[in-house]
């Protein structure tokens, strides 16, 4: 049952790779591959909500020899609303005129087939095969541009993430020294009773790692030159779906794996998120230039993710969740408005400036209140006064953004009326799980009782 | 032994971060090709010690982290294809590969 998801992804992308992706259909093919992907990803969520974990053991090996491939809440609840963003953008794409060149509905499906199964292994080499898998197709993905200055941010982005890849390789090759095993819960089970303390220096590696993919601020350098220069659908892809890389491995090697490692990290956590929000906001504001004003959001907001992961414990948990995937739906829309003329895309640029800035009823808010009610019932109350403060800057450039992007030009040619109408389905989307959180907190809870224990 | 490993992953790490820092593209790229295999020896090394959990005298080696050492080194081999013709696509683009002279602005 589990290996539905990967095998459709598996074959699909095999079959991309044979045809030419400059014909309309095949763009519907990949897309068609990433819905069916999402199908059989919903059908393992309904059997995780039913109580059940579908797990199973490559090659019939018997456990604790073979790799474990397993669906728990925090792989489904990433894996669902990644793949459903993919397809939105996919969907989008594809109403926009298709691809312009031959590899890029295969290296979309490749992307999503590397992340469901980072999502899904319970192994940290796999993690580290499939997250390969996902960087190194998204690496092509930004080289495909038209244009030299394309190319130029591919290798920039490609020689940073390779080295956050290495530092991943290293602290897996330490967790794998320090316990003797590479499957995640065998491993936290070991380190739990390790007499040496908590591995602070084989987290320490695991968080610059991730760190460094998320783009957060002693890292941060590479995103605004990428995120900015690329084009527009790429960088609503790599912030929308890949950037979740990050907030997951935070959640599951953080929180699953060495959740003593973390507790001992969390003043450093907390400080680096902090600044993160602070510098991010204040280069976002100084920016004229829409694609790089949401570009420094996004380090910004990031940052917002690793203040839940500091405060910790089952609010701090389901908030980092909430918050990482309110963010990535926000960004995704974000850019694809921002890539897009016409009616109806002020509209939508204006739900997800809003989403960004925190305002109900958008999105945005449900990941704020969580994050607030967190910091409010934590130890650490100053952190309250600097999420308000954060969001006030971030109104303040979400705005400029707006004026920038709707007010000054209205001269350019209209997107395609059907992309307008997708796009403003997307935003809807936005504004209903605005409404109606339940579900966002429903996972959010359930992968906070999974990583911190004790009743829902 | 185990000092020898430590300080020729120390060695080619270290050399590897100072060939990213250089201006020229191919040299970054020598450089991650350095940090890359600097990971690879790490593994390597990393498999001696869970054998030492449990036996004293480690007399076969472990075959785990020769499997992850082979499926990363053939990852390794994959990027840096990939970079060398990112690199070769920046040369026709801008004639040049010295990040200074790319990134000067017009």
């Amino acid at each position: 049952m589990i290996f539905v998801p990967l095998a459709i992804g598996w074959i699909a992308s095999l079959v991309l790779l044979a045809l030419d992706g400059r014909r309309r259909w095949v763009g519907w093919l990949a897309l068609a591959a990433v819905l069916g992907m999402l199908a059989a990803s919903v059908a393992l969520l309904w059997e995780v909500a039913a109580g059940r974990e579908p797990a199973v053991i490559a090659g019939g090996w018997p456990g604790g020899v073979g790799i474990r491939l397993r669906a728990d809440w925090l792989g489904i609840g990433y894996a669902v609303p990644v793949l459903g963003i993919i397809a939105a953008l996919l969907l989008i794409e594809n109403l926009r005129g298709g691809f312009l060149t031959r590899i890029g509905p295969a290296l979309v499906v490749l992307v999503s087939l590397g992340l469901t199964g980072v999502f899904f292994t319970a192994d940290a080499f796999n993690f580290y095969v499939f997250f390969e898998l996902s960087m190194g197709s998204a690496f092509a993905i930004t080289a495909l541009g038209t244009e030299g200055r394309h190319v130029r941010v591919s290798a920039t982005f490609m020689v940073t993430n390779i080295l956050g890849s290495v530092l991943f390789l290293i602290s897996v090759g330490g967790l794998y020294h320090a316990t003797g095993t590479l499957d995640m819960p065998v491993a936290a089970a070991r380190l739990g009773v390790d007499p040496f303390g908590p591995p602070v220096l084989v987290g320490t590696l695991f968080l610059a790692a991730f760190l460094l993919k998320l783009g957060i601020f002693p890292f941060h350098f590479w995103v605004p030159p990428v995120y900015g220069e690329t084009r527009v659908p790429a960088a609503a892809l790599l912030s929308g779906a890949l950037a979740n890389i990050g907030s997951y491995g935070l959640l599951r090697f953080g929180g699953e794996v060495m959740p003593d490692a973390l507790q001992a990290g969390r003043g450093l956590l907390l400080a680096i998120g902090a600044a993160t929000i602070l510098i991010g906001s204040m280069l976002a504001i100084s920016r004229q230039p829409v694609a790089e004003i949401l570009a420094y959001s996004s380090i910004a907001q990031n940052g917002y993710i690793l203040l839940a992961l500091g405060i910790g414990g089952r609010a701090g948990f389901a908030a980092a969740y909430i918050y990482a995937m309110v963010n990535s739906i926000g960004k995704a829309l974000l850019f694809t408005t921002a890539g897009s003329r016409g009616p109806m895309i002020g509209g939508a640029f204006l739900i997800g400036a809003m989403s960004t800035a925190g305002l109900p009823p958008a999105l945005g808010f449900v990941g704020k209140f969580a994050l607030f009610r967190a910091a409010w019932e934590g130890t650490d109350r100053w952190l309250v006064g600097w999420i308000i403060g954060g969001a006030l800057l971030a109104f303040l450039y979400m705005f400029q953004a707006f004026q920038q992007r709707f007010w000054l030009r209205e001269d350019e040619t209209h997107s395609a009326p059907s992309v307008r109408v997708a796009i403003a389905c997307f935003a809807v989307v936005a504004l209903v799980f605005g409404v109606w959180p339940e579900p966002l907190l429903g996972a959010g809870s359930q992968i906070a009782s999974l990583l911190a224990g004790g009743p829902r | 032994m185990n000092l020898a490993l430590a300080l020729c992953v120390a060695v080619v790490f270290g050399a590897g971060i100072r060939l990213m820092l250089d201006p020229d593209l191919v040299r970054i790229a020598a450089g991650t090709i350095l940090v890359s295999n600097a990971a690879n020896l790490f593994i390597m090394s990393a498999g001696t010690g869970a054998q030492a959990a449990g036996q004293a005298q480690a007399t076969t080696s472990d075959p785990l982290v020769q499997a992850l050492v082979l499926t990363s080194l053939v990852i390794t081999f994959g990027f840096t294809a990939l970079l060398f013709s990112i690199l070769h696509a920046i040369y026709r683009a801008w004639g040049t590969l010295d990040s200074h002279e790319i990134d000067r602005p017009e």
